[in-house]
């Protein structure tokens, strides 16, 4: 398996409280990774780190052999990301929002109406083209905001706390588009719902208080903390932190 | 190119927002609708015996009168433009919308100039509105017309007003929340209003008043936009080039607010 990123020691402080704290890992081409934690784990700011949102404090990442320190304006064209509250433009309909991204990323315009196209019918938002986004309810509007995430064709896409504050079936909906991102773009969404990474990450990370506490598949973990459920294996890694 | 991308998602933001054309559009046609008729119940010599009467007071006796009430106006009306820029630079911020913006290719000079551009192209349709709306008001009410010339050689002349104005609201955008920033501007707005000469005439006041607003831009840029319009452009002269300088200093201040505020949010 190919690494697409990986982060090497990769620390973030803010003041004296450390809110990342020398992160090591690695992520694989194409991959659903998930971050998971409780909130404060340093979820967050380790995307806002790997975005360029966030500067690093110490420590490197490397996104396709490109540095976040040096080459930050690469990285930016190859990654895109959907931020956790939702982050469309208003008054814009969802085929401009769209069509914005794909400028704002330098696409022409063949590619991005052949782009809008394709996202209409994956994600099923054809019908909803000429509404204002401010019109749409909570799950469509975070299924807009995953769309503008995919309409420059990011190698690497971010997901912060995609499903957050959605009810059960809108949740649903977007675990079913999340799924079908797999091997064609890689994903690193992070989390703090336990049955969504289970659902969703082929391997998972668990940070608590900025550290890594485990890393793997949810039957690895399990077979780590040695519990049958993912909950209680979670408790188990995390607990010890938290104490 | 981004910055023209970013630039139309403005203009599209602004346009579609029906209280931008009640404040930008109609607030100024109303205004000048209003104060015409208060201006017809005024006598028509207000200046009271004995008192010292300078150039402008001679030229024009009450500021109510259209000639000198339409540029007032529209300087007025840019009030409003800072507010829309504000807000909307604030609720940017507010929302995530930037956050995703700050992740992309975008650089600090593509935000600047896509928030300029739009506000300026709706605040010099503003002026063209307010001048179209003032000239068949001049001729409604005294038979009387605005020059052609001096109207057109007026309009870019308010350049350096509309740099401060967009500047102030790009500046205060930045430094205050979305909840806080249309209080301060509505501050603002009153400030321009009472210290800019644009419903009483300062000159006339005198005093601590005056001396009050001649530290202050608003009253500089109320005097350019009235002498240009009178095509007195010599007097003009001074008036403009004190509104320039504010302008630049506070356009220069708002963008390097903007690009501090954007780099101090990716610490």
């Amino acid at each position: 398996m190919k690494t697409i990123i990986k982060t090497t020691d990769l620390t973030k402080k803010f003041g004296t409280k450390t809110a990342v704290d020398k992160l090591n890992l690695e992520i694989f081409e194409g991959e659903i990774f998930g971050l998971l934690g409780v909130n404060g784990a340093g979820k967050t700011t380790t995307i806002r780190m790997l975005t360029g949102l966030s500067a690093v404090t110490d420590g490197d990442a490397h996104i396709m052999d490109y540095s976040i320190k040096k080459d930050l304006q690469e990285i930016k064209r190859l990654t895109n990301i959907s931020p956790q509250e939702t982050a469309v433009a208003g008054n814009l309909t969802v085929k401009e929002n769209l069509d914005f991204m794909g400028k704002i990323y330098g696409m022409n315009k063949e590619d991005t109406k052949k782009n809008i196209e394709k996202l209409f019918k994956s994600l099923e938002l054809e019908e909803v083209q000429n509404q204002k986004a401010k019109t749409l309810s909570g799950g469509w509007q975070r299924r807009l905001s995953i769309a503008m995430a995919l309409i420059t064709d990011p190698n690497i896409i971010f997901l912060d706390e995609p499903t957050l504050g959605l009810d059960v079936l809108a949740r649903r909906e977007l675990w079913k588009i999340i799924s079908s991102l797999k091997v064609k773009v890689t994903v690193i969404l992070t989390t703090h719902y336990l049955d969504e990474v289970e659902a969703l990450c082929d391997r998972i990370a668990i940070m608590a208080k900025g550290n890594l506490k485990a890393l793997g598949t949810a039957e690895e973990l399990k077979k780590k903390a040695g519990k049958e459920k993912l909950e209680d294996s979670f408790v188990e890694i995390v607990g010890g932190a938290e104490e | 190119m981004r910055s023209m991308t970013f630039a139309s998602r403005n203009i599209k933001e602004l346009l579609r927002d029906p209280l931008s054309y009640v404040f930008c559009l109609a607030f100024p046609i109303v205004m000048l609708i209003v104060m015409t008729i208060v201006n017809s119940a005024i006598p028509e010599n207000p200046i009271p015996e004995g008192l010292p009467i300078d150039d402008s007071a001679v030229m024009v006796p009450t500021v109510f009168q259209i000639a000198k009430l339409t540029p007032a106006i529209a300087i007025f009306g840019m009030t409003f433009i800072m507010l829309f820029t504000c807000m909307r630079v604030s609720s940017d911020r507010a929302g995530a919308f930037l956050t995703r913006l700050y992740a992309s290719p975008m650089k600090g000079t593509d935000y600047v100039l896509g928030y300029i551009f739009p506000f300026a192209l709706i605040a010099f349709a503003q002026i063209v509105i307010t001048y179209i709306a003032g000239d068949i008001i001049a001729v409604v009410d005294s038979k009387d017309t605005f020059n052609v010339l001096n109207m057109l050689i007026s309009i870019p002349l308010f350049i350096p007003s509309v740099l401060l104005f967009i500047g102030t609201g790009i500046l205060f955008g930045v430094l205050f929340n979305d909840k806080a920033a249309p209080g301060v501007c509505s501050a603002v707005i009153t400030g321009a209003a009472l210290l800019g000469g644009i419903w009483m005439d300062v000159d006339q006041m005198g005093g601590v008043w005056l001396s009050i607003c001649d530290k202050l831009p608003f009253y500089y840029c109320v005097r350019a936009a009235r002498f240009a319009l009178a095509g007195d452009f010599q007097e003009m002269l001074f008036p403009l080039l004190i509104s320039s300088a504010y302008a630049a200093a506070i356009f220069i201040i708002s963008i390097i607010a903007f690009v501090k505020k954007m780099k101090s949010d990716k610490k």
